[in-house]
Formats: structure tokens, C-alpha cells, sequence
């Protein structure tokens, strides 16, 4: 060979060699690629499927939520499914783009069902009073449509007015834009926090207070005010909410929302936002939010009535809501009637006989000290009432028959018990400004007898919403206390005011020292089921805060500490949330997420054209992914497959994957030698699973540890009933500082990430775990003692149902490798301990159990092997 | 890691700017979609972390010019808009994830980190 040759092939073997080089390189590249889209694929099922255990959970009722609960999982749930079919395709060349369509078929689906529902502005902006009947409540609102019938039907007389729409409503939100940012502002509160909530309502109200309503509506609403002036120049408006739907669900809506009375026409575009914003005052938030009634279909419609001047008002009801006595309950005070609805003021209240010739069977008159008029800069302003007249009855006989006469005739009318709010006006004519159903009535309870040795501390005062309760006092006097009230706490107030509403749901009773059973308060205690007592004279004075009270609301005492043989009568409190709007959403949505109809792989059926719910293109997208890291082209990706676990000789149901490092020398052949792993993270954990010999399945005997292993990952029909394939594979992906187990052991799944190396902050473990054949229960324990366990080891724990996320990161490298000796240990050790589980105690000492067993863990250490 | 954080509320991003900086992340923020274009044209990023209810452009436009521009920079949605067609738009657009908020500061740095290591 000349040497000119031999330059030449030496020229040609470094280029071969370069060729070889480059071409691994970019296998190398290609290979971790691909492991990143599976490590991807992994993390987006975890997500996907952790979303779905938090619905399957709210589907239980036992809690409350939103919309924006609803929306936020749904959201989640989508674009992790989403990621998983983007990294299946990624790693199988595009061979399963079909489920794109598939995700987008079941997105239109939720879609349609949880976005905001804003209907069309498609009437009037503005209505006449005249014209308004039942037909049109859609657009006035169930108040101002009732009222609209008083007046056309009934020949009652109401006062002049006009109401601005829903479709008025729609035009002001639409214009502005502001659904969209009064959702998002929504979303981002945590709504079980008052102080949140607190926060929230101000900044939605003041949202829409800033924001300009749109020309064509302010002008109808000036015209129809014109209008108004035609015939009343100067005329004063009472500007009232009417929401759609306000009185759906019993009256307790009532109240909730802003009413401004005597507001003068220069401020009536102002009032009319000041009153829509009160959609989001926190009384009415925290009882939609309660309620599970969806933001967006309460459109608030608002009327404008004619001020009346009222030379006395009240409220009557066409049967007593407590059912305590026969009669029509007419409660009357001097001035307006606002007086009574607040429940800010003494009321004089009389009871009338249904039947007629109809009597007055009772009166009880007040002292009244002050009545409320119209003040002439606008608004209401209170007034002395001198002694003689505030002890005389704010009406004359005639009038309370009168009063209860219109009562009974919207009972009749309306087929319901009514509650009427009225006035006389000057002339001494009756107007009538709202009627609607009286709200749910409890059960009259008679009054037991003093329980021996009790101690009365205050008896008297009206019932508002009977039962017994007893906790700690907590004396609320300013908003700021309501963010302080315990849950299960006595709240003791000095007046019925609504705005305590939003607390009520946490009270175990209620006590005030004004008001009656008129006003909100007392509708939204009925509602919940709040044992409730008004009017009980020096409570504030005499309960003292942090003391344990009993309130016997139908029998009206208050005895100290707590009376065990009154609390057994307590009544249950209504469970009013699992039959609401957003309940009901929820559930028609889970419907096409949530269920698993592909269940065997080996089946035809398994197919994307079967993937029904996100469920099932979760669940192939997972099945397919698996298949295509361990059906990799061998040519290819020489010495990089899948390879089966070798361990002292002995074949395990084991698979590695090595993602780029994690093999110390090259390993040919489909077998791998657990010394040639070099990934510690794998080591430490597969130390924590052998460290301490399983004592086998329940009941079992004592067969070898390597047995069982052999066995529950080898033959499914063994242990594995449950499990959702034949083709599941236990696997370990690895790398120099990272590690990632997939198992199935026993009925349950797990899964354990973990990354170690130098950068602390980088480190972290994760771990999921779910399932068990044992009933939920069991499950539900055993996830619990195993939470506890974690808990107590610096994990950071989340467990729904059965299902369980743990999460410690910021570790050393040496701490990421003990937490992993625990993991191995806790997968091995919790097999089938559901199906021993039964009640606490065993909870506790299989908890036990695992803390002994960790700490012998522990003791032996990582790399004693 | 080197992030770019787009939102138009200024306490988010000072809130944002402080965490991720303290968790050991180069963080630089832009108050609109149009600066942000302005940044990513001129510079490099690991990440952008987008807001997708903005005045101006908004996150969805940004985000489809940025895939333009940079087709390998990941981009993160975070927003309080929980809207199942807006985030299917959002990852059929090219995005890594479209997270809501309020999201813990621990889950997002996750996702950074996660981001990175794979370098989708």
C-alpha cells in the first residue's frame, strides 16, 4: 500500500468512525426525545386523572362548590388529555391523530354544558310597570312581574314605575365586557375563605360601579323616568332588584341585594349600578356560592318605583311562617316599612283570623322610638317618634283588616302562603309593594320542659327558625368579627341585620336582641335549618363570648353550657346543595369525563373511535404510549429498550428503560442485571421494597418474598383481578439522577418520580397511589394511615377518596434516596392491608405498623447493599 | 433558567418576579403582549409564562406569533379565564399547558422545571 493509501483509508476510517459517532449522537438525541415526550405523557396522565378523582369527589355532596370549581377542573382535565394525545402522537410517528378529534368532540360536549350561559339581549331594555305580568318574569324578575299582577289583576293599587330588563342587564354586562373579568376575578378567590370573599365582592362592585353604562339604555332609562315626571314632577324612586330567579328557591334571596329608596333622578344611572353590583354584595355571593346557583343566570333586572309616602308599612304574612298559630300575621311600624324588613327596629304585630267575619285575635304593640321617612336631599333618614305615638299601634283596626284582607287574596290568587310587604300613603290609600311566597315553614315544636339542673340564662323574645343548638358565644358587632366567627359558634347579635347572613351557614344557633321574623336574616336561618331566637332582650350583655350556651329556639330559652338530653331533638340541618344548578352541571359534565367504558386492551373495542369520555383517551392514550417505549424499533434503538429486570439470577416482572445514563456499561440482549443500573434513586427504592420480607397477602402463608414478587406482577390472574390490562407492565425509567416507577402491586396503582442531583433545589419525589379491591372505606383508610405516615416523614400530602398525592422537593440528593428507601418499603407493605382494615383502631395500628417498619428501614440504610 | 413573565397586572408580576427569583429562576417581565414580542425577538428564553385575557394583544395572538418566532420556547398559559375553549385553543396553538390561577408557587415552579428538563 502506498503510503498515499494508506493516508487515504485513514482519512476514510476517521470519516466512518465521525459517521458512526454522529449517528449515535443523534440516536442518542432522538432516544431521549422520545423518553421526554413518555416522562411528558406520564406527568399529563397523573394531572389528568388527579382532576378527575376531585370531581368524582365533589359528585359526593359532602362539600361546596362553584362554577368556577367546575370550570377550573374541566379546563385542567382538558389540556392535560390534550398533552397526552400530543406526546402519544410525538412518540408514535402520528399514528393516533384521530383522537385530536375525539377531545375535541367531548370538549364541545363540557363545553356547551359549563360556560357561562348569557342569554341574548332580545326585549325591551326598559318596561312600563303597566304592562308587566307574569308572562314576562324572564325580563322583570319573579318581583316585579308578581307586582305587575297585583296591580293588573288583582285591582290592588301599586305604585308607578317602570323596570330595566334583563335584556337592560345583559346590554349594561355585555358592553362592558365584564362577565368575562367578574369570572376570572371569581376564579382566582378561594370562596371558602370569608375574608376572600370579602375582598372579592369590593372589587366586583366596584367594577361595575366604574363602569359606563352604555348610551342606548342610559337614554331609555331617563325616557321612562321623563316619563314618570310627566304626571309626578320631581317624582322620588324606590330602586329595587329583581333578579331572575330571586324567588325560585324560596323567598330568602330577599334582602340580599341592594334596594335604595327616595333616590332623586339625577342619581338614578348611578343607583341602578349600584344595584345590579349588588349581585355580588358578599350576603348574596356567599348564599349563591351555598346555594350552588350559577352566577351567570341571575341576570339582576331592577324596578323603579314611585316613592310612596308612607304614613305607616309593614310586612303581613297570609299564615304564621312557624306555624305556631292560626292567623294572618300582619307586622306594622310608623314611616316606611324598610323598618320591619331590616329588622333594625320594634314592630307591632297583630294576628287576624282567617276566616271570616275576620277578627283581630291578638295585638302586640311596641315602643316604638323612631320611624324612617324619606329625607329631602334623597335617601331615608330616621325620625323621633314621641312617646304617646310610639306607643300607639301604627295602624287603626280597619287598616290591619285590611292589610291581612289583600294577604289572603294573593294567597288565593297565588295558591301559596304569602309574604306581603305594604304601606299606607297619605291619602290613606293601601299600595302594595311586593308579594311573593312565603318561605319554607318548619314544624311547630312545643316547648319542653326545663331539662333537671339546667341553668336558664334568658328566656323570651319570637322564635325566627326553631331546633336547638348550643356552642361558644361569639358576640359579632362589626363585619371585621363575622371573619373571626368560629364554625359551630353561637352568634350573638344586637340586631337582625341581613348582612350576618353570609355566617349563618357556620352558626349552630342564632340570638339578637332587635328584629323580627320578617326580615332576611330570620328566612335565611328557616332555610338552613338555624335554630334562631330575635328580640331576646340584653343577650349581648349577658352571653359572654367564649361561653357554651344551649339555644332552645321553639321552647325561647338560653341555658348554660351544653343540654344533651335538648340536643337530641336537634334537628338536621337541610341538605339543599346536591339538588343545585351548579351540582346539576357538574353532574351532566362528569358524565362525559369521567366514566371508563375501555377496559381490555385485547379487545377490538379498544380503539379511539370508542373513546367515549376523557376517561377512555386518557386511558388509551396511557395503554399506547406504554406500548410504544417497549415495541421500540430494537434496530434502532440498539440497547436502549425496555429491557426485563434480572435480580441474582432470578427473572422479575420488572421492566427498565434506560433513558440516557442509566446503565453503566452498554448491556446487549433483552435482560438486565440490576448491578449493571447505575441510577442510586432505583437503587434506594428497590433496597426499600426487599428491606423488610413481606408478610404476604392477607391470610396468606408464608411463602418467599421472591414468590409473591414473581407471582403478583407475573400472573394477573393471581392478584391482579382488577387490574385494567393484561399488558400492564410494572417499569423503572432511568437515569444517572432521576428515576421513575410505574407499578401495579395488588389491586392498587402506584407511581414513583423522583430526581436527585447536585442542584437541591431541583430535587423532588412525587408519589401517587390509588385503588384496592377492598370497599371504598377500607381504601379510604388505608390511603389515610399511609397519608399520615408521609405527613409525618416531610411529604406533602393530598387525598381524595382513595386516591393520594405526595410531594417533597428542595432535598439533598441523600435525602431524596431515604425518602425512596420509605416509598419502596410503603408499596410493598400496604398490599391488600385494605382488606384487613376495618375500623379506626385498625387504621391506627396499621399506621403503626409502617412507622416500625420505616424506621427499621432507615436504620439499615442506603448502600448497605 | 431564564423566564419571561407576561401579565398586565403589575402586582402579579412584581409577586411573580419575587418568588421564581427567589427559588433561583432569572425572571423578566412584560406588561403586554406587544412588549413581549419586543423581548422575544431580541433575546432568548427558556420559558414564558402568558396571561391570556390582556388589553391590547392578547395572550392567544402572542402566543401564535411567539411559535412564529420561536417555535422551541415553551409557553406556559396562566390565567384566571377558566374556559374549556379557550384553553383547548391555547394548547392547540402550541402551548405546553394553560394553568389557572391562583396556582401555588410550588406547582408552577414544577412545571418550569419539568419543562425544562425535557425541553419539549
Amino acid at each position: 500500500m502506498s503510503i498515499l493509501d494508506a493516508v487515504r483509508e485513514l482519512f476514510r476510517s476517521d470519516r466512518k468512525a465521525e459517521e458512526a459517532q454522529r449517528k449515535e449522537e443523534e440516536i442518542r438525541r432522538a432516544f431521549k426525545a422520545r423518553c421526554g415526550h413518555f416522562r411528558a405523557l406520564l406527568s399529563a396522565n397523573k394531572r389528568a386523572l388527579s382532576s378527575m378523582a376531585s370531581l368524582e369527589e365533589a359528585l359526593s355532596g359532602e362539600r361546596l362548590f362553584g362554577m368556577s370549581f367546575v370550570r377550573a377542573k374541566c379546563t385542567m382535565i382538558i389540556t392535560s388529555v390534550f398533552n397526552m394525545v400530543r406526546h402519544l402522537n410525538a412518540l408514535s410517528g402520528n399514528r393516533h391523530t384521530e383522537l385530536f378529534d375525539r377531545i375535541r368532540a367531548v370538549q364541545q360536549r363540557v363545553g356547551n354544558i359549563v360556560s357561562p350561559k348569557n342569554g341574548a339581549v332580545s326585549g325591551p331594555l326598559v318596561l312600563p310597570l303597566g304592562v308587566v305580568n307574569y308572562s314576562l318574569a324572564d325580563e322583570v324578575g319573579a318581583k316585579m312581574a308578581g307586582l305587575g299582577e297585583v296591580g293588573g289583576k288583582l285591582w290592588r293599587h301599586i305604585p308607578a314605575g317602570f323596570v330595566i330588563t334583563a335584556s337592560g342587564y345583559r346590554r349594561f354586562i355585555e358592553a362592558g365586557h365584564l362577565q368575562e373579568e367578574i369570572n376570572r376575578r371569581v376564579q382566582m378567590t378561594d370562596l371558602s375563605k370569608l375574608d376572600a370573599v370579602f375582598a372579592l365582592s369590593s372589587s366586583l362592585q366596584q367594577l361595575i360601579i366604574a363602569s359606563p353604562l352604555p348610551d342606548d339604555l342610559a337614554s331609555a332609562i331617563l325616557e321612562h323616568y321623563r316619563e314618570l315626571e310627566r304626571d309626578h314632577p320631581g317624582a322620588r324612586l324606590a330602586v329595587r332588584s329583581s333578579a331572575i330567579g330571586e324567588d325560585a328557591h324560596g323567598a330568602s334571596y330577599a334582602g340580599q341585594y341592594r334596594s335604595d329608596l327616595n333616590v332623586t333622578g339625577d342619581a338614578l344611572l348611578d343607583t341602578y349600578k349600584e344595584v345590579v353590583a349588588s349581585k355580588y354584595g358578599v350576603t348574596a355571593m356567599t348564599y349563591r356560592i351555598n346555594r350552588g346557583i350559577l352566577d351567570d343566570e341571575v341576570p339582576m333586572c331592577v324596578g323603579c318605583l314611585q316613592m310612596v309616602d308612607a304614613v305607616s308599612g309593614g310586612v303581613a304574612y297570609s299564615c304564621d311562617p312557624l306555624n305556631r298559630e292560626e292567623g294572618v300575621i300582619v307586622n306594622a311600624v310608623p314611616g316606611l316599612p324598610k323598618a320591619v324588613v331590616d329588622g333594625s327596629a320594634e314592630v307591632d304585630v297583630f294576628r287576624v283570623e282567617r276566616e271570616a267575619p275576620r277578627a283581630i285575635l291578638e295585638r302586640r304593640v311596641a315602643r316604638k322610638r323612631f320611624r324612617l321617612e324619606s329625607a329631602p336631599g334623597g335617601g331615608v333618614g330616621r325620625a323621633a317618634v314621641d312617646e304617646a305615638q310610639g306607643a300607639a299601634p301604627a295602624l287603626s283596626d280597619a287598616q290591619v283588616l285590611e292589610v291581612a284582607e289583600a294577604a289572603l287574596q294573593f294567597e288565593e290568587f297565588y295558591g301559596l302562603p304569602q309574604d306581603v310587604e305594604w304601606a299606607f300613603d297619605l291619602s290613606g290609600r293601601l299600595l302594595i309593594l311586593q308579594s311573593r311566597p312565603l318561605p319554607g315553614m318548619d314544624d311547630a315544636a312545643e316547648a319542653a320542659p326545663l331539662p333537671e339542673g339546667a341553668e336558664l340564662l334568658l328566656e323570651g323574645g319570637v322564635s325566627a327558625s326553631s331546633g336547638v343548638g348550643a356552642g361558644t358565644v361569639f358576640v359579632v358587632r362589626r363585619d371585621a368579627d363575622m371573619l373571626r366567627f368560629p364554625k359551630g359558634a353561637v352568634l350573638v347579635v344586637e340586631q337582625a341585620h341581613a348582612r350576618w347572613a353570609p355566617i349563618l351557614s357556620r352558626a349552630a344557633a342564632v340570638v339578637s336582641e332587635y328584629g323580627g321574623t320578617a326580615g332576611h336574616l330570620a328566612s335565611v336561618a328557616r332555610e338552613y335549618g338555624v335554630p334562631t331566637l330575635f328580640g331576646v332582650a340584653n343577650a349581648t350583655r349577658t352571653l359572654q363570648n367564649g361561653s357554651v350556651v344551649t339555644v332552645d329556639a321553639a321552647s325561647r330559652r338560653i341555658l348554660a353550657g351544653r343540654v344533651e338530653e335538648l340536643l337530641v331533638l336537634k334537628t338536621e340541618p337541610r341538605l339543599i346543595f346536591s339538588d343545585s344548578p351548579v351540582y346539576r352541571t357538574l353532574a351532566n359534565a362528569v358524565q362525559y369525563i369521567v366514566p371508563l367504558n375501555l377496559l381490555d386492551p385485547e379487545s377490538p373495542e379498544f380503539a379511539p373511535a370508542n373513546c367515549r369520555t376523557l376517561h377512555d383517551i386518557t386511558r388509551f392514550s396511557h395503554e399506547k404510549a406504554v406500548e410504544e417505549m417497549f415495541r421500540m424499533d430494537e434496530t434502532l434503538f440498539e440497547g436502549r429498550c425496555g429491557k426485563q429486570l434480572k435480580y441474582k439470577g432470578s427473572k422479575l416482572q420488572y421492566f427498565v428503560v434506560n433513558i440516557e445514563n442509566g446503565f453503566c456499561k452498554p448491556v446487549k440482549g433483552s435482560f438486565v442485571e440490576l448491578e449493571d443500573i447505575c441510577c442510586p434513586l432505583m437503587h434506594a427504592l428497590w433496597e426499600g421494597m426487599l428491606a423488610i420480607p413481606w408478610a404476604g397477602p392477607v391470610g396468606a402463608t408464608g411463602r418467599g418474598f421472591w414468590a409473591l414478587v414473581a407471582e403478583s406482577a407475573g400472573n394477573p390472574d393471581l392478584e391482579i383481578a382488577r387490574a385494567p390490562t393484561r399488558a400492564w407492565r410494572n417499569y423503572f425509567m432511568v437515569d444517572r439522577e432521576y428515576c421513575n416507577l410505574q407499578a401495579s402491586f395488588g389491586y392498587h396503582f402506584c407511581t414513583i418520580e423522583a430526581q436527585a442531583g447536585d442542584a437541591e433545589q431541583e430535587n423532588y419525589v412525587n408519589f401517587h397511589f390509588k385503588g384496592g379491591a377492598a370497599n371504598l372505606g377500607r381504601r379510604m383508610q388505608r390511603v389515610q394511615a399511609i397519608a399520615d405516615v408521609l405527613a409525618e416523614n416531610g411529604f406533602i400530602v393530598e387525598v381524595r377518596e382513595d386516591a393520594l398525592s405526595a410531594r417533597a422537593e428542595e432535598l439533598l440528593a441523600s435525602e431524596v434516596l431515604e425518602l425512596l428507601l420509605i416509598l419502596g418499603y410503603l408499596i410493598i407493605h400496604t398490599r391488600q392491608m385494605d382488606a384487613a382494615l376495618g375500623n379506626d383502631d385498625s387504621q391506627a395500628a396499621f399506621a403503626d405498623m409502617l412507622r416500625k417498619g420505616i424506621a427499621q428501614v432507615l436504620k439499615s440504610g442506603v448502600g448497605t447493599e | 433558567m431564564h423566564i419571561l413573565v407576561v401579565d398586565d397586572e403589575h402586582e402579579f408580576l412584581e409577586l411573580m418576579m419575587n418568588r421564581l427569583q427567589k427559588r433561583g429562576f432569572t425572571v423578566d417581565v412584560a406588561p403586554s403582549g406587544e412588549q413581549a414580542l419586543e423581548r422575544v425577538e431580541k433575546e432568548r428564553f427558556d420559558a414564558m409564562v402568558l396571561d391570556v385575557k390582556m388589553p391590547g394583544m392578547d395572550g392567544i395572538e402572542v402566543l401564535r406569533r411567539v411559535k412564529q418566532l420561536r417555535p422551541q420556547m415553551p409557553v406556559l398559559l396562566l390565567t384566571g379565564h377558566a374556559s374549556v375553549e379557550v384553553a383547548m385553543t391555547g394548547v392547540e396553538t402550541g402551548a405546553v399547558d394553560y394553568l389557572l390561577k391562583p396556582v401555588p408557587i410550588n406547582d408552577l415552579i414544577m412545571r418550569l422545571r419539568d419543562i425544562a428538563a425535557r425541553k419539549e
